[in-house]
């Protein structure tokens, strides 16, 4: 009796929680919906289910927009913005966890607040700062303001603490230089932590706005989501290849989400709480 | 805050271990560890001097800017002193933008965390079906805003968008979204909450997972039902992570921009402009870089307030196991 009224109890909950998903999927379905419809359903057919299957967007996405260019702006500035953020924060966070030297919870206190402060706040004069370096336009410009990165310096280190000061003394004992003792003890103890930070930064970086709208002006140069936007206002293309594009555009990372799934709920459960 | 608490442990600990050094420390072994300082300096450097470029000189830079007029082209800054804050309480725009901000965190805040709170209960309370669960909850976090937006923006579209298509067919007539001033506000702030949920869900999974299963029974044995469970031992426990997601999501509330920049460019009637978008003008369009700095400026200030009232709050609320 008890058994059948749990299992019940367990039917309802995954009747609600399917009910919660297509809802939270609701906005991915119809853009897979709408990608794929004739340009004569989109605005009369039903709303998850296209009658006259056709690709014609994606083929317009090949044919008449540099979707290709777009992808791989985004991915050479996400993938280069995410390996200097872990050199980076791999070096600051082993110089935090590591040593003992006067100002270190006080140095390491102004990197948790760098996290806290709205990054428009100083927008401005690094906009200036970028231009003053001809960085305008460039990659460079897109990356370099954030290769120190709050997040990755603070759960680095945090991972790093949880690593026996014994450990990393023996190295030094055995004849490890300081930046071996990093090497070989520190990073590769943490090869899990550093993953799925890889992971979030990536997807962080790939996803960005805001910055990529003020750096890069060039069309050729913009990235995925930024250069997007503006074709669409201009060329005030359809809603079947909008759809395509944004389908396309999701993909990638959609990909990256479902292979590293364990590791990236993992990285953000990790954040902030544990240590 | 947790992080904070536990950097005051390991300070007192480092502290007593100095002192204990500095007993039987000898002049020779000081300067030997002046010497050692200069490699975790080394290992610094490198954040250090891009914070140094891209962090503190430019909030700096900012505060100057914040008393000078200026339109990012012209070679002359003319100092103004006080004229650009003067300006901005004068100003309409920042203003609406202000209470805008003010609402929007008001929309998303509490539902994005309650919501958060009810999914991981939810989830985890299943036998089945968890990890899948998570992943579905979670997808609209790792979904490009950029391109999320432009989804969302057909989505509102009052004759043919997926949402009033949907409440008609629940008989519900819809209403103008992102063309009514009224709704607009409303509508960004689904997107946001939409998007901020499962990232709160996983937080909060993460904490139910931290409480140890021993507090339950005991609180069974001295009689505590479900709910009692509920009220005595899960949300107290749950306060420490509580904490740290209202932070996290007041800020990041505060810095919404990609949503109204692709949607509603701030409109209808500037009913969806917000401090960050109003920023943006004054700097990018309307080249008036002493009041986008005079804003940022304030910004700061609101923010930075906040978070140390929520510090103060949190020393009375949060209960640690």
């Amino acid at each position: 009796m008890q058994r059948t009224l749990r299992l019940m109890e367990e039917g309802g909950k995954h009747l609600l929680l399917v009910a919660i998903a297509l809802v939270t999927l609701i906005p991915i379905l119809w853009m897979l919906v709408t990608s794929v419809k004739a340009p004569q359903e989109v605005f009369s057919g039903h709303l998850f289910w296209a009658a006259h299957f056709n690709l014609d967007g994606y083929l317009r996405v090949f044919r008449d927009i540099p979707f290709a260019l777009w992808a791989w702006n985004s991915s050479f500035i996400a993938a280069l913005q995410t390996l200097g953020q872990l050199v980076v924060g791999l070096a600051a966070a082993f110089a935090f966890a590591h040593y003992r030297f006067p100002g270190r919870d006080a140095l390491f206190f102004f990197v948790l607040m760098t996290m806290m402060i709205p990054p428009q706040v100083t927008m401005v004069p690094v906009y200036m700062i970028v231009n003053e370096m001809h960085l305008l336009n460039t990659f460079g410009g897109v990356i370099v303001p954030h290769l120190a990165s709050g997040y990755a310096i603070f759960l680095l280190r945090q991972t790093f603490m949880t690593i026996p000061r014994e450990l990393g003394d023996a190295a030094v004992i055995d004849g490890c230089t300081a930046f071996g003792t990093m090497w070989h003890v520190y990073l590769r103890l943490s090869g899990t932590v550093m993953s799925a930070l890889a992971v979030i930064l990536f997807v962080g970086n790939w996803n960005d706005y805001h910055w990529p709208l003020l750096v890069l002006a060039e069309k050729s140069m913009q990235t995925l989501p930024v250069a997007f936007v503006q074709f669409r206002e201009e060329e005030s293309l359809e809603w079947v290849p909008t759809m395509a594009v944004a389908t396309l555009s999701m993909l990638p990372i959609l990909a990256l989400y479902l292979a590293a799934q364990k590791q990236f709920i993992e990285g953000f459960m990790n954040s902030g709480l544990k240590g | 805050m947790v992080i904070l608490n536990r950097l005051d442990g390991e300070q007192n600990e480092a502290v007593s271990a100095m002192n204990e050094r500095g007993k039987a420390g000898t002049r020779r072994r000081r300067r030997g560890k002046l010497k050692k300082l200069w490699i975790p300096l080394a290992f610094l450097l490198p954040a250090l001097g891009l914070y140094a470029v891209f962090f503190v000189y430019p909030f700096l830079f900012s505060l100057s800017l914040s008393f000078q007029k200026w339109n990012l082209i012209s070679p002359d800054k003319e100092f103004v002193g006080l004229a650009n804050y003067i300006h901005l309480l004068h100003d309409d725009v920042f203003w609406i933008s202000l209470r805008n901000s003010a609402l929007y965190v008001l929309m998303t805040v509490p539902l994005a965390v309650g919501i958060g709170l009810a999914m991981a209960l939810l989830v985890e309370s299943m036998w089945k079906g968890k990890r899948l669960y998570r992943l579905v909850f979670f997808l609209p976090v790792v979904s490009s805003i950029g391109v999320i937006s432009i989804v969302w923006g057909l989505m509102y579209n009052p004759q043919v968008g997926a949402v009033n298509a949907l409440l008609a067919s629940f008989g519900i007539q819809g209403p103008n979204w992102i063309n009514d001033p009224a709704m607009a506000l409303w509508a960004l702030a689904i997107v946001g909450i939409w998007k901020g949920f499962g990232y709160n869900m996983v937080l909060y999974i993460s904490g139910l997972k931290s409480i140890d299963r021993s507090l339950y029974e005991a609180a069974a044995i001295d009689g505590a039902g479900r709910r009692g469970q509920f009220r005595h031992v899960t949300l107290p426990l749950l306060s420490p992570v509580t904490f740290f997601i209202l932070v996290m999501s007041i800020i990041s509330s505060f810095q919404v921009f990609a949503t109204i920049q692709i949607i509603t460019r701030g409109g209808p009637n500037n009913s969806t402009n917000v401090l960050v978008y109003q920023i943006y003008q004054e700097a990018f369009q309307f080249f008036n870089i002493g009041a986008a700095a005079a804003s940022s400026t304030l910004l700061l200030v609101i923010v930075g307030t906040l978070t140390i009232v929520q510090l103060r709050l949190s020393q009375k609320m949060v209960h640690y196991q």
